[in-house]
């Protein structure tokens, strides 16, 4: 398999910020990045490298939560994907809606079901449960239990 | 039968509620009323207001935000009004049955407001609208 050219500019543009770029599939790269270094990276490939964005996801892993942060490169017809992990029981990242106005709901999505905090978020408020929904019960993390006394 | 049922029997209007359906018995829906299964010939309209809304047409699980909202519509129908609940997901849960936001049945939903109310339930994922316009036909004889 032919390397991507976009992995060597990935490499040359997030430079020590990024831990490892590795292309593992025929359409996904991922890079490795440390938490505070978020933002930075992501005004990089959003302002700098033209990607467009994608979506937030996250995933409950040992040890904390895993955001995943995908950029569309439509030209190299490739998924770039920041990838870092915030540590349980107090899973916190800086924001980035104030870099892409479009994360606004899909962080709002990951405050809800992860319970993942996010600072500086301009609207941190509740997007998909139920206004009666008890705080701190997240149904997307593995400690959930279905039918939650609490819930 | 007074010219009040007789009216209602021959025109029934319905308002199409959805509290929390993946829009397939939607798409359905809007099969039934326009013009290839033509349900308007048996003068069942859409209507976009539940104050003029003879049934109800419900798709969806009933999730803990919609409840006290489909509440709301049922309280708001002109009565008798008739609840058609469409879809597996309405009658029974369906594969959501223990899904985390889930309320329970949209007929225990309907039923803490009025006890007396009359259903009809057309399971399936989706139902045809043959189906669909059969319950509306065999809740309309329960009248």
């Amino acid at each position: 398999m032919d390397e991507s050219p976009l992995v060597n500019e990935l490499k040359a543009h997030l430079g020590a910020k990024a831990q490892w770029v590795r292309e593992t599939s025929k359409d996904n790269i991922f890079a490795l990045v440390r938490p505070q270094d978020v933002p930075d990276c992501v005004r990089i490939l959003w302002n700098e490298m033209h990607g467009r964005w994608g979506v937030i996801t996250g995933v409950d892993v040992v040890g904390g939560i895993e955001l995943l942060y995908h950029f569309i490169f439509d030209k190299h017809h490739r998924v770039v994907t920041l990838k870092t992990t915030v540590e349980k029981p107090f899973p916190e990242i800086e924001s980035v809606t104030p870099i892409v106005p479009a994360a606004e709901w899909t962080e709002r999505e990951a405050m809800d079901l992860l319970g993942v905090k996010f600072r500086n978020h301009p609207r941190p408020e509740r997007l998909l449960l139920s206004d009666d929904w008890p705080e701190g019960v997240h149904p997307l993390r593995k400690d959930y239990q279905p039918k939650d006394p609490n819930a | 039968m007074g010219l009040f049922r007789w009216g209602l029997k021959h025109s029934p209007w319905v308002y199409h509620v959805n509290t929390g359906a993946c829009n397939n018995c939607d798409i359905e829906i809007v099969d039934l009323i326009t013009p290839r299964f033509d349900v308007e010939r048996f003068g069942v309209q859409l209507v976009a207001s539940p104050r003029h809304a003879d049934a109800l047409l419900v798709t969806g699980i009933c999730t803990r935000q919609c409840r006290p909202r489909l509440q709301e519509v049922y309280r708001q129908t002109a009565k008798p009004c008739l609840v058609i609940v469409i879809g597996v997901c309405a009658c029974s849960g369906g594969i959501f049955h223990d899904g985390y936001h889930r309320w329970g049945r949209v007929d225990d939903a309907i039923l803490e407001v009025d006890p007396n109310a009359v259903f009809a339930y057309v399971p399936g994922c989706p139902p045809k609208p043959e189906a669909m316009a059969l319950g509306v036909l065999k809740a309309l004889s329960m009248l």
